[in-house]
């Protein structure tokens, strides 16, 4: 099976604010990665991966140049659109987990199945089997505060995974995590490659990135390094 | 479908997440709407009774009298005006009466030393009087038309008469008028429209003819029942049907009208009352506004990561709109269950009767969920603004 490409950035610019006070973001940065890979962008703060990780969740849009995901130029679709395919193609896991705190272990993973037409019993089906796969099916009905900041990273993790997304982005995953639990999360996210999938950690953690089959280091609004690790079969 | 389905389940996820607030919430809208309903059925209860005897009593009672501009005493309305007045097609039903003057009455001659100074008024009737008021006899006869050939001193007293005389259920005993012996044969029920009759001693005209009057009696009065709905027109048409162009100036009057007057809600006191519930759900209303921006604040991270998941602008706009929607619904459905127990209350105690016009109750929940909806745009256009990026990142 042939890895299709399932991001690219074509010349992208980003720029915050206007007139004199102009600040380049992101500069003219062309990008492809594809489907299978594990990759990780690292660089210090103010380097632009905040902006690369907006831009590559298409929760933002550049300023120039096109973004195209799994084949559609999302550079040229409104909102709603965006939205849609957000949802449908991107997974996201942040460093604050953001799991909903009034809702449930399961019930957090099945807020990524709403509005899909899914009926309840199905979504709980797939929530749990979500959560099964980054081992919590025996914490399905615990609130995040009962919850340990590992097993709700992992809860978010499996939010992420639950709708199959082609994409799998990752925002310092293990930032708010200790050595043990980050070590866990790391092996859960290497375990999620798969060819139709890629894996994309935004981190400035020498450690995470080095996880990662391809480290693309960013500084000052561009990629300066872009480093495939050698796998040897 | 699902996706409003999915959504209903989210807001009130939402909502029961935080009870307490959502409770408060609902305090705004309830009070303002049980004041409205408590205000409108309190005030409309208050007057039931008077409403069910009007429906009871009929408003088609129609009084015609004789009239007198020029300061004539004892004016009179044509001998015949009984037969006139039957004329009018509308009419169904007509009695004419007269009433007597300085007829002195006593239940019995020793004690009319203390019944002369209290003036009973005596009628004469004819055999149709309780026929056309629709009263019924409390027991006896009404004076009948043996009574009105033979001249027979037949008489029938007021139920209130008969207390003050001390009758008991089902006696009968003479009574004097001028002195003069007549026999009770009946005793009338109240008259709720002529509460005077209560008191009333009634005898036939040709009684009262051969007794206390030297010349024939002409009617004062002629009691008529209409078609139902044709009150008016019929009492426009008496004036001329009676009168005939004669010299007797004619008064009509709708008897129950007075009485529908009374029934009347005090409009002013209500409007006063619905004006402070109204402006009570007003500020009911703001507190959603006010609480619910602060919310959608405390709530960005989730909003946040709604939108990172695929959650559109319009659902979670959609989502806290049916938040506020909600709070109204069940404000309003509670609000009416506590104006409709306050009007039990207020009816249980002041012995009134229930009275709630059926379109208030589905009224106040829809005014309810008015305000709160217009409460929540702006909180609701505030959250689905919200940019996902902004809220989920911490650098």
């Amino acid at each position: 099976m042939t890895a299709e490409v399932v991001m690219e950035l074509a010349n992208v610019s980003r720029l915050y604010g206007q007139g004199e006070v102009t600040v380049y973001a992101m500069r003219n940065v062309s990008l492809r990665i594809l489907s299978g890979e594990f990759v990780s962008i690292v660089g210090p703060s103010g380097s632009g991966k905040s902006t690369m990780l907006g831009l590559l969740g298409c929760l933002d849009v550049p300023t120039s140049g096109t973004i195209t995901v799994c084949g559609k130029e999302i550079t040229a679709l409104g909102d709603a659109e965006r939205t849609a395919v957000r949802g449908r193609t991107i997974g996201f896991v942040f460093q604050q987990f953001h799991l909903i705190p009034h809702l449930d272990a399961a019930g957090n993973v099945e807020t990524a199945l709403l509005y899909r037409g899914f009926k309840p019993a199905e979504r709980r089906d797939r929530a749990l089997a979500a959560l099964q796969q980054v081992g919590l099916l025996p914490r399905a009905d615990h609130r995040p505060v009962q919850l340990s900041g590992g097993e709700q990273q992992r809860v978010a993790l499996a939010r992420a995974l639950v709708t199959e997304p082609r994409i799998l982005l990752g925002d310092e995953p293990t930032g708010a995590l200790d050595t043990k639990n980050a070590a866990m999360v790391m092996e859960l996210f290497a375990n999620l490659r798969s060819p139709e999938r890629a894996v994309i950690l935004v981190t400035h953690d020498p450690g995470v990135a080095a996880a990662a089959d391809r480290k693309i280091s960013m500084l000052d609004g561009e990629i300066v390094a872009d480093e495939h690790r050698l796998i040897v079969l | 479908m699902s996706t409003f389905k999915d959504l209903l389940r989210v807001s009130l996820g939402g909502l029961l997440a935080r009870k307490v607030r959502t409770v408060l919430l609902l305090l705004g809208p309830m009070i303002g709407v049980a004041a409205i309903i408590a205000a409108v059925g309190l005030t409309d209860s208050a007057k039931g009774d008077l409403k069910r005897k009007v429906t009871e009593l009929g408003t088609n009672l129609v009084l015609v009298s004789a009239q007198s501009s020029v300061g004539r005493q004892n004016p009179t309305l044509p001998e015949d005006a009984a037969d006139r007045a039957s004329k009018v097609v509308t009419v169904e039903k007509v009695a004419a009466i007269t009433q007597l003057s300085n007829i002195v009455v006593t239940p019995y001659e020793r004690a009319k030393s203390q019944f002369e100074t209290v003036p009973i008024p005596v009628v004469a009737v004819d055999s149709q009087l309780p026929n056309v008021l629709e009263v019924p006899l409390v027991s006896g006869r009404w004076i009948n038309a043996f009574d009105e050939s033979a001249t027979t001193r037949a008489a029938v007293i007021g139920i209130g008469l008969a207390r003050e005389f001390n009758y008991l259920p089902g006696e009968m005993r003479t009574i004097e008028l001028n002195g003069i012996r007549y026999g009770v044969v009946g005793i009338l029920d109240k008259v709720e429209l002529e509460p005077a009759f209560d008191n009333a001693v009634f005898v036939a005209f040709q009684a009262a003819e051969q007794d206390f009057v030297d010349n024939d009696i002409l009617p004062n009065k002629v009691y008529i029942r209409c078609k139902n709905g044709t009150e008016t027109e019929t009492a426009i048409a008496l004036k001329t049907a009676v009168n005939l162009g004669g010299p007797q100036e004619v008064q009509t009057e709708i008897k129950a009208a007075a009485l529908e007057l009374a029934a009347q809600s005090d409009r002013q006191l209500q409007l006063i009352v619905v004006s402070m519930g109204l402006l009570a759900v007003i500020v009911g209303g703001l507190g959603i506004a006010n609480v619910m921006s602060i919310s959608v604040i405390q709530r960005s991270a989730e909003i946040g990561i709604r939108r990172a998941l695929g959650h559109s602008r319009a659902i979670i706009g959609a989502q806290f709109m049916l938040e506020s929607l909600v709070v109204g619904f069940l404000g309003g459905v509670m609000g009416v269950l506590l104006g409709i127990g306050a009007i039990f209350t207020g009816v249980k105690i002041s012995g009134w009767v229930f009275v709630l016009a059926s379109w208030l109750p589905p009224a106040g929940i829809v005014l309810a969920m008015l305000i709160s909806v217009l409460a929540g745009v702006y909180p609701s256009a505030r959250a689905a603004r919200l940019e996902p990026l902004e809220t989920l990142r911490l650098d």
